[in-house]
């Protein structure tokens, strides 16, 4: 437990307060002559202050630890030429740079990748459309597409024909049966009407809307 | 007594040893080593004194001193002169101390001063001054015994410890203050034999 000084007059804490500065002589000669006067009456201070003047006198004693100034110097000079100019422990700081960089860079890394996936996955139009093995192979989802099957006697004249007539065009096909998909070229004529001039046009075998639905 | 307190300024003498250092860091400044070498040699022991307080490990302590001067010489032409020369070095040594206290691992002040590290010449009295001392610093903070050194030992004031030290002049007066309690706490009986032993002295 600390004990604060025990002050016998209020006049003590200046005194007390001053004493390190007037050891010194950084203290005015006011102060000085001050404390002098103080001491004269305060025997508690005057012991403080005599313990004062012998610490100071303690520390003013020469260093006990024996350091070799001129190797010490021989040292230094040597230090100033060598190729690495530095403190030693510049090496922790080296050391806790390199770290710093190479986590840096690890987290610049995947902020890259990150950056290139989230690029590829949300340009439009790049995405490969997604499907299952058991859909159909993509087909054309056309407006009002027709299957139609020309007989194997219809020349490709008549077909052409046909087809300009109708303005429709071959928009796939032709399949394992002979069926090839039309669809108008223009979308303002009438599915079903388009589809009854095919019906009943020389050289048709089949025709029928392609449902989006099997 | 506050910083703004009436203080004595700078005597002929401090003024002259603040001269003659500027112009030696000047001369480092300009890459002279014949400077560094004299102001090595002039700082050497006031070094000494101040960090043995800290480590009594003399490799360490050349060790520092030898950073601290590194250090001045590569920053000497930085120096602006806001303070005394004396102040800007021992803060530098200050910092490097710490840095080396962290490095190495502080050792206690011990209580009583290995007969081999004592000076061959050192007088009783000299000796018996030690030990006080040495019971009296080993009760104190780190910082406590850096106060106590800069103001007893190298006799700087308030203002020059806080720079020394970075820190508010409030904080130095703390911690002085709170020093000199222990101090007084720990060692009255020892300075009440040390006056006795002074006192029958011829």
């Amino acid at each position: 437990m600390t004990m604060l000084p025990n002050y016998s007059s209020q006049d003590c804490p200046r005194a007390w307060e001053m004493m390190p500065w007037v050891l010194q002589a950084s203290a005015t000669q006011e102060q000085g002559e001050w404390l002098t006067h103080h001491l004269a009456h305060c025997e508690a201070c005057r012991a403080e202050f005599a313990q004062q003047k012998r610490l100071k006198q303690a520390m003013s004693l020469p260093s006990h630890v024996d350091v070799d100034m001129e190797a010490g110097l021989q040292r230094l000079l040597g230090r100033l030429d060598a190729p690495v100019e530095a403190p030693q422990h510049v090496h922790a700081r080296r050391s806790g740079g390199w770290l710093t960089r190479a986590l840096a860079a690890a987290v610049l890394i995947q902020a890259i990748g990150i950056g290139a996936l989230g690029l590829k996955v949300w340009t439009p139009g790049d995405s490969a459309t997604y499907r299952t093995l058991s859909q159909e192979p993509a087909t054309p989802a056309t407006a009002g597409a027709i299957r139609v099957v020309p007989d194997a006697g219809m020349t490709l004249a008549d077909w052409n024909a046909l087809l300009h007539s109708l303005q429709l065009q071959v928009v796939g096909g032709p399949n394992d049966v002979g069926a090839y998909t039309v669809a108008p070229a223009a979308s303002t004529a009438s599915q079903q009407n388009t589809l009854q001039q095919l019906r009943a046009a020389h050289g048709i075998r089949l025709a029928e809307p392609v449902s989006d639905t099997p | 007594m506050s910083s703004t307190d009436a203080i004595k300024p700078m005597n002929d003498a401090d003024l002259n040893t603040d001269a003659t250092d500027r112009q030696l860091l000047q001369r480092m400044a300009a890459g002279d080593r014949t400077a560094l070498a004299i102001l090595y040699r002039n700082y050497h022991g006031r070094l000494c004194r101040f960090l043995s307080r800290q480590t009594r490990r003399p490799e360490v302590i050349e060790e520092v001193i030898n950073d601290c001067f590194w250090i001045a010489w590569q920053k000497a032409g930085d120096f602006r002169g806001d303070s005394r020369v004396s102040t800007w070095i021992m803060g530098i040594a200050y910092r490097c101390g710490l840095k080396a206290l962290r490095q190495h691992g502080e050792e206690p002040v011990e209580d009583n001063i290995p007969e081999e590290r004592m000076p061959a010449d050192d007088p009783d009295e000299d000796r018996e001054l030690r030990d006080w001392l040495s019971k009296g610093l080993e009760r104190l903070s780190h910082d406590q015994r850096v106060v106590v050194e800069l103001v007893y030992g190298e006799g700087h004031t308030l203002d020059d410890v806080a720079a020394i030290m970075q820190c508010p002049v409030g904080t130095v007066k703390a911690r002085l203050f709170h020093a000199r309690v222990k101090l007084r706490n720990v060692l009255p009986a020892l300075a009440e034999r040390s006056l006795t032993f002074k006192e029958q002295a011829p």
